[in-house]
């Protein structure tokens, strides 16, 4: 693998980590395998499309109202949506989920329609050299700012009384309830969590790449495998899982085509399955 | 046998001759509607005794309707008459369920759903590009029946009816014999099935070994009645969503369910097609948390409750 594909790969999947990271969270911390994340992404990438064709803000600043948008819609579909059926199995969550998306796809689609949507950032073609290698200084940006709130969620989840929380519920809900925390606020916060990390990897995407609600159903795909990758609920096995279907894909796409990058991704994500289902790291644990 | 059995088992008869007589009736969009219907019936029961039954959700499910349609279509452009194919597509489906199955019906619930999409998503991706076989994106076509349509979709509508009754009584006995309780043992307590000695690996695969059996089927009928195919359509994520809703609404884990569940949302599709055009998604989205909110059992579950409450009643009536 050539050094330039080697860092395209390493910059995307610095972006797919964060993604990665919120979807992990939701599924491994609630058990909630939340269809409807490919639409928060978009949603935060749209919430910065506005805040820049109207307010001129640039996305890697309007990522904070995306996060804190997406962070609110996320603690009123758990609390009002998915709370009441956790105990229902797998087939509600996943169905209820998706009827989120469904709603969220065609507000998507009645506001800004299915075209193809970009920002338009003064500095986007620049970028800058290291060696022989070219590197684009809006994706490096966004590597930079993905890796920074990784490791902010990290420090979070380590060192808040709310992060400890959200762990000790993970470790033993009963515990947890015995020792008088509050487990629902916890469910909901990770979960409000989730869908903020959402929102702020749609901001980052917005900087690079273009958006519309096509992207929707591979984006939920794309962080199935960054999970299980990592191993459920793992923050830095869903960044290394991130970074391998960066790297997957950016292969892939060089040496096979890019119509098979999704395929790839997918075999990837099977395999794992059979072989590691607990994900690389093995069982779930934090840190 | 029991009155009530004998009166439900006449009524059924009856329901069965007046579907068999209805298109003399109605116009040839509706024959077709009802023949969807049928077809996601069938889809539906393959979900059903997976989902319903045994507790393992297969979201990948329509992987199986498009082997169906794709080992027909394929077939026939060799030369196949329809007859010799239909069990061609059923032995690939059965074949892919076996291998695909023993891996990865060992993972639990959870795991099991995510591993049946992304099945799903690669084979579409496989069948998108290899195309010299399949025709690749761009779909492919069946030979056309040289007969005048009416006769075409009243056969496919009479071949679909007949799919659905023998797929919902093949769940039926299954469903009783033996085998069916090893199945909903699995989905009562799978620890306590497994410390009882039954086979639970053997009752998992071989109930989606069924399961692709008969949506295979409903895929190699679909390709034909349609005379065209395309990876998207029969590899749709959406095949296996609208079928879990009409689980759901017609109540999972009962014979009866699916179908009742089909026509219903068929009903709501064609209704919400034409007064929501701009807001289907949405508008299905809504319906979607409407029914897992009010109706979670489905149709037949709540007359099910409500049936056991009005014994109760009854009941507590006699002793006081």
């Amino acid at each position: 693998m050539g050094l330039q594909m080697l860092m395209n790969a390493t910059l995307l999947g610095g972006l797919y980590a964060l993604m990665g990271i919120g979807f992990s969270l939701q599924w491994g911390i609630s058990g909630i395998i939340n269809l409807s994340y490919g639409a928060m992404v978009m949603l935060g990438s749209y919430i910065s499309l506005e805040f820049f064709n109207f307010f001129h803000i640039d996305p890697f600043i309007s990522m904070i109202m995306s996060g804190a948008i997406l962070f609110v819609i996320g603690a009123i579909i758990y609390r009002g949506l998915l709370q009441p059926f956790l105990k229902g199995g797998i087939v509600f969550t996943l169905i209820l989920t998706f009827a989120v998306r469904l709603i969220v796809e065609n507000i998507i689609l009645k506001v800004w329609s299915a075209d193809y949507r970009t920002i338009r950032l003064v500095y986007a073609g620049s970028n800058f050299q290291l060696g022989d290698v070219y590197i684009p200084l809006t994706k490096f940006l966004t590597f930079i700012t993905a890796g920074i709130l990784i490791y902010l969620t990290y420090l979070f989840m380590m060192n808040t009384k709310i992060g400890k929380g959200i762990q000790a519920v993970a470790l033993d809900k009963e515990g947890a309830q015995a020792v008088g925390m509050d487990v629902e606020k916890m469910y909901m916060i990770n979960f409000a969590l989730g869908t903020a990390l959402a929102g702020l990897t749609g901001s980052l995407w917005a900087s690079i790449y273009s958006f519309s609600p096509h992207l929707l159903g591979p984006l939920v795909g794309k962080v199935f495998i960054i999970a299980i990758l990592g191993g459920l609920g793992n923050i830095w096995g869903a960044a290394a899982g991130g970074l391998l279907l960066g790297f997957a894909e950016t292969a892939g796409a060089g040496f096979l085509g890019s119509q098979w990058q999704e395929a790839i991704g997918m075999v990837i994500m099977v395999s794992v399955l059979l072989w590691r289902p607990y994900g690389l790291m093995g069982k779930k644990f934090f840190g | 046998m029991s009155n009530n059995k004998k009166v439900n088992i006449f009524l059924l008869i009856i329901a069965v001759v007046l579907f068999i007589f209805l298109p003399r009736f109605l116009s040839g969009y509706m024959v077709r509607v009802i023949t969807t219907i049928f077809m996601y019936a069938v889809i539906a029961q393959g979900m059903n005794i997976m989902s319903g039954y045994m507790g393992y959700l297969p979201f990948g499910n329509a992987m199986f309707f498009g082997i169906g349609a794709y080992v027909t279509a394929i077939g026939m452009s060799k030369g196949l008459p329809f007859l010799v194919v239909v069990p061609l597509a059923a032995i690939t489906a059965i074949l892919f369920s076996i291998l695909l199955g023993l891996p990865v019906l060992r993972l639990r619930g959870h795991y099991f759903a995510i591993a049946t999409i992304g099945m799903s998503a690669a084979i579409l991706s496989v069948v998108q590009n290899a195309t010299e076989i399949t025709g690749g994106a761009m779909g492919t076509t069946l030979p056309i029946i040289d007969k005048d349509p009416s006769i075409v979709y009243n056969y496919f509508y009479l071949a679909m009816f007949g799919l659905m009754i023998i797929t919902t009584l093949s769940l039926h006995f299954i469903i009783k014999s033996r085998f069916g309780f090893g199945i909903r043992s699995i989905k009562a307590n799978e620890e306590a099935a497994i410390s009882m000695g039954i086979n639970t690996t053997y009752h998992k695969v071989v109930a989606w070994a069924i399961s692709a059996f008969f949506t295979s089927i409903a895929g190699a009928l679909y390709a034909y009645w349609m005379s065209f195919i395309a990876p998207d359509e029969v590899f749709d994520v959406m095949i296996a969503v609208n079928t879990i809703v009409i689980m759901l609404i017609g109540g999972a884990g009962s014979i009866l369910g699916p179908i009742i569940g089909a026509f219903i949302i068929e009903l709501f599709a064609e209704v919400a097609w034409s007064a929501f055009l701009e807001y289907h998604l949405a508008a299905l989205g809504i319906i979607i948390i409407i029914i897992v909110f009010f109706v979670p059992k489905g149709v037949t579950g709540t007359i099910a409750d409500f049936i056991k409450r009005k014994k109760i009643r009854a009941r507590k009536k006699v002793s006081i």
